[in-house]
């Protein structure tokens, strides 16, 4: 194993181990990813000096990488620096969790150790490996090439960013082969087309992951919904929840979404992941979206947190999150709890939303068993429309003009099919429990996809910023999905329900739309059946041409870079040589004329001397490397060591072995200039 | 007046090639061998100078010489010697063989009988020679000189490998190129007989030329560097026996001597690769199927010398 390959086969570990920076940020990575890579080198370094420790250099590899992923990711637990148990409970779960927990998380992640500790924990047990495979250089390459199949598993990089790493990678193999130059640059190219090749062949759109279907599993106590807790929140209204300051209107706050119903009870899917870094809307929501923030202080130990539909990050908290709902879950808290949450929210110029379609893609959700009597009342509401977010807007104002909002007294509570039916059919009033439930259920009758948000409408902002919700605020309130919007949550109570006194963008849009309804008693004509515009697609829209010519123009760069910058570190490496003193001078002279006579073409063995050298070459050189060979020799064998004056003499002979060869041809000149020695 | 090693070479050498012309290489390689006290075994086709050389070298020594022309009815006590009855005095007296010289040319050894040619190597081995029970010292410095035609079969023995270990160099004479042979045959014209040549050194001088040769100074990397090559030997895929210990300290010893030649008090590396293939060629078997690939030690002792990277490329800054 020589320095060179270890340095090479290290690099080639680096590439696949910063392969992980779209789950993490490669600021995350660098660090651990470093650490353990400059630890693994230290240990191959002592083990070129000290022969003795060579047969143990897995282990010690393995040590000193993880004493030194300690020092940098896990500082906290260790005491003065000194690791303690806590230190190896965390390096435990880093193997044993830290990629699970990842995979249950949005992505990015947050850069905890917790969660990428397992990154770091891969690149040491793959270039503990690689170093030991160094024997054999092809072998060498496995590991890491086995970690890079595992980042692209785990998620995929794909376009230019995969060409250059390929290209990257292919260039670090290539150097574990340096010593032979010809297939170097031959396995170099072969691996740059063929990183090249494969990125255009298999197009990989969006980035395939291992991720898609790990989510956290939450066991939840199903007893208490929000949803049947509204009458008890109603009768004791001035309880206060949390309180909030907010950089932009909200007009409500969300709990949790209930999406599936079987008659009796609504029940949430719990697709909870890990909250990352950092969400981004989701691919559905087409228009523009801008990002608001509120500072939430939250008493009490309910689970689910003050939230909007559109999470973009929290800070402050580690929730999970439901990304097709917005629901934030802390399952473990007690107490007051303080965080920033930071949301999507469309906003700009939003299409006119009564024309809009509902949300063709969208599960509706379960019905149960639908009494008699409530199919016609929905073909009623809506007028028989075909469903559209006009039939949506509708059936609200079919509620909010025939059904009453129960105040005072006793309030009437429950949402199965019992209950709506009563609300429905005979009673007519009720809380927004019976008048969403409602809505929802009609909704999906008519075919609207349609689901069910508890939550609490937001007061009045007070004058100091801060903004108190409390229990009579509470809300439940329908949503229905639409086209390129995503979720619209309705009123059906109407301003009853006390909701819209600082609107949000989406509000005020959907308030214009309702103000633009017809009134109750007019027809309502079928809207047009828009026109299927959709054509066929001419498959992957792959521009090969541009494709194959950006790959090629990379090679060539590279490959003109590689060219260029030959000379400059030949340069570089005899200046480094030419500063030696002493025997170490004298040999650097020795290097250098060697590998001058190697670039102009002279065949060097390993076991050639300064005289066997002088022995195969002609002209004025052989006096030259004689006289260099008479200086070498005195330096390093006759005990006397060097003088400024041999150093000297054997760097004059270096000179004159380059002004003999300045007189060979352009071309053998300037293809030594180039050569790799 | 003591001389130094390069003197006393100098001298030799001369008065060596005032009759071998052409061939400085292997006057050289002889005259270490001669500084080693270590025996010589020239070995090539008839007519290239092999015993001419082993005569001058012996004659240009001021010490006795003995020359043992080998015939397979040589007996072993022709070399030895034999205890003869002296009728006069009633007792047996030791009678002294031709091996009791200072310099002992054993031309075409290969022709005695194994059985002569084994009272010859244990002489060689141990520098005293024991018959009936007594043994008889040699005079120091010892020196043989054995030639033998490799090409000839009928008649001969061929001297077993595990024997030619004793010899320190096996030299090759070769053909010499034809200016060289213009002089060999120009010389020959004048007629310069190596019977003629005057002796030059003397035992005590050279006895402390040998003593100077074997104080030369040598580095710990260059002995490494020498018990590399001789250890790849033991490794190497077509050697059925490598080179012994012996062979690494004959390697070493050699050096010394060539080095000593060059008027240098220090070993070089240059040293060991100029004497591996004297030393080690005849010291190596190699495995039947590489011999039928007509190789021989030779070829292994090359490639192992371009093959085994010098000490300098180990110790070096900013090479590899």
């Amino acid at each position: 194993m020589s320095r060179g390959h270890a340095i090479w086969v290290l690099a080639a570990t680096a590439v696949p181990g910063m392969l992980f920076a779209p789950v993490f940020g490669a600021a995350a990575l660098v660090a651990p990813v470093a650490a353990v890579l400059v630890a693994c080198y230290a240990v191959a370094e002592l083990c070129l000096r000290f022969a003795a420790l060579r047969p143990w250099r897995p282990v010690f590899a393995l040590l000193v990488g993880l004493l030194a992923l300690v020092e940098v990711s896990l500082f906290d637990t260790t005491v003065g620096g000194l690791p303690t148990v806590e230190s190896g409970r965390a390096l435990l779960a880093g193997v044993s969790d830290s990629w699970e927990l990842t995979l249950q998380s949005t992505w990015p992640v947050r850069p905890e150790p917790e969660l990428l500790l397992f990154v770091p924990l891969l690149v040491l047990f793959t270039a503990m490996i690689g170093l030991e495979l160094l024997r054999w250089p092809a072998a060498a390459v496995l590991p890491s090439l086995a970690l890079l199949l595992v980042s692209q598993a785990f998620v995929a990089v794909s376009g230019l960013v995969a060409t250059l790493v390929g290209l990257a990678y292919a260039v670090l193999v290539a150097g574990l082969f340096f010593s032979r130059v010809r297939s170097a640059v031959a396995l170099t190219v072969v691996l740059g087309v063929a990183a090249g090749a494969l990125t255009v062949v298999v197009a990989t759109p969006a980035a395939y992951s291992v991720r898609q279907n790990q989510t956290a599993h939450v066991p939840l106590a199903r007893e208490v919904s929000p949803l049947s807790e509204i009458a008890a929140r109603l009768g004791d209204p001035d309880t206060e929840v949390f309180r909030y300051t907010s950089d932009a209107p909200v007009d409500r706050w969300r709990l949790v979404v209930l999406d599936d119903f079987d008659g009796v009870r609504w029940t949430a899917a719990d697709q909870y992941r890990r909250l990352g870094s950092a969400v981004e809307p989701p691919a559905a929501v087409t228009v523009p979206t801008r990002a608001n923030s509120a500072r939430v202080t939250v008493d009490g130990d309910d689970p689910w947190l003050p939230s909007q539909g559109m999470p973009a990050s929290v800070t402050g908290a580690a929730p999970l999150i439901d990304q097709d709902t917005g629901t934030l879950l802390l399952t473990e808290r007690d107490g007051r709890l303080s965080y920033d949450l930071r949301w999507w929210e469309p906003s700009g110029d939003l299409p006119d939303l009564l024309d809009a379609a509902v949300s063709g893609d969208v599960d509706t959700g379960g019905l149960g068993t639908v009494p008699a009597g409530i199919t016609t009342l929905a073909r009623e509401a809506t007028r028989q429309v075909r469903p559209t977010f006009r039939t949506a807007m509708l059936l609200e104002q079919y509620l909010r003009d025939n059904y009453q909002v129960t105040t005072g007294g006793t309030l009437p509570t429950g949402s199965g099919w019992p209950q709506l039916e009563t609300f429905l059919l005979k009673d007519k009033a009720g809380t927004s429990e019976q008048f969403a439930a409602a809505y929802v259920v009609l909704a999906r009758i008519v075919g609207i996809p349609a689901r069910l948000a508890v939550g609490y409408a937001a007061p009045e902002a007070s004058g100091d910023g801060e903004t108190v919700v409390r229990n009579g605020d509470v809300l439940a309130w329908p949503e229905v999905a639409v086209d390129g919007v995503g979720w619209v949550p309705l009123d059906p109570l109407g301003a009853r329900g006390g909701v819209g006194r600082a609107p949000s963008k989406l509000a005020e849009v959907t308030a214009q739309a309702r103000a633009a309804l017809p009134p109750p008693d007019e027809d309502v004509p079928d809207p047009p059946v828009p026109a299927d515009d959709v054509t066929e697609e001419p498959g992957d829209p792959v521009p090969w041409g541009t494709l194959v010519v950006a790959v090629l123009a990379g090679l060539v760069a590279l490959l003109v870079l590689a060219v260029l910058a030959i000379p400059v570190v030949k340069f570089g490496r005899r200046l480094a040589r030419r500063r030696l003193g002493g025997v170490r001078g004298v040999v650097g002279a020795w290097w250098e004329a060697r590998d001058l006579l190697a670039a102009h073409g002279a065949r060097i063995t390993p076991g050639m001397t300064a005289r066997d050298l002088a022995s195969v070459s002609e002209g004025s050189i052989v006096d030259s490397l004689h006289r260099l060979a008479f200086q070498l020799d005195l330096a390093l064998w006759s005990g006397a060591g060097a003088s400024d004056g041999t150093v000297a003499a054997a760097w004059s002979a270096v000179r004159e072995i380059r002004g003999a060869l300045a007189s060979r041809s352009l071309r053998a000149r300037l293809r030594a200039v180039f050569a790799f020695r | 007046m003591s001389q130094t090693p390069g003197q006393v070479y100098e001298r030799i050498a001369d008065n060596v090639q005032r009759v071998i012309r052409g061939k400085p290489h292997v006057v050289r390689l002889a005259v270490a061998a001669l500084f080693c006290e270590g025996h010589l075994l020239i070995e090539d086709v008839p007519g290239l100078g092999k015993t001419t050389l082993a005569r001058c070298l012996a004659r240009s020594i001021s010490g006795s010489w003995n020359r043992i022309q080998f015939t397979p009815d040589l007996l072993p006590g022709d070399i030895t010697g034999v205890q003869v009855y002296h009728q006069n005095e009633e007792k047996f007296a030791f009678h002294q063989g031709s091996v009791f010289a200072n310099v002992v040319l054993a031309d075409e050894i290969n022709r005695g009988t194994p059985k002569t040619q084994s009272a010859l190597l244990e002489v060689m081995a141990e520098r005293r020679v024991t018959v009936d029970s007594v043994s008889h010292e040699v005079p120091r410095p010892f020196l043989v000189i054995a030639t033998q035609n490799p090409i000839e079969m009928a008649g001969t023995y061929r001297l077993p490998e595990a024997q030619l270990d004793r010899f320190l160099m096996r030299l090759r004479m070769g053909y010499p190129d034809r200016a060289a042979e213009i002089l060999v045959v120009m010389s020959d014209a004048a007629g310069i007989d190596p019977d003629e040549l005057p002796p030059v050194v003397d035992i005590p001088t050279l006895a402390s030329a040998v003593a100077q040769v074997r104080a030369g100074r040598i580095e710990h990397a260059v002995v490494d560097y020498a018990a590399a090559i001789t250890s790849a030997t033991r490794q190497h895929s077509e050697v059925r026996y490598g080179a012994s210990p012996r062979g690494t300290i004959a390697l070493v010893r050699a050096a010394q001597a060539i080095a000593a030649t060059y008027g240098r008090p220090f070993v070089t590396v240059d040293d060991i690769k100029e004497v591996a293939h004297p030393v080690l060629d005849h010291r190596l078997i190699l495995k039947p199927e590489a011999e039928l690939r007509q190789r021989t030690g030779e070829h292994v002792v090359t490639d192992l010398l371009s093959e085994i990277p010098v000490p300098v490329a180990v110790t070096s800054p900013q090479g590899a």
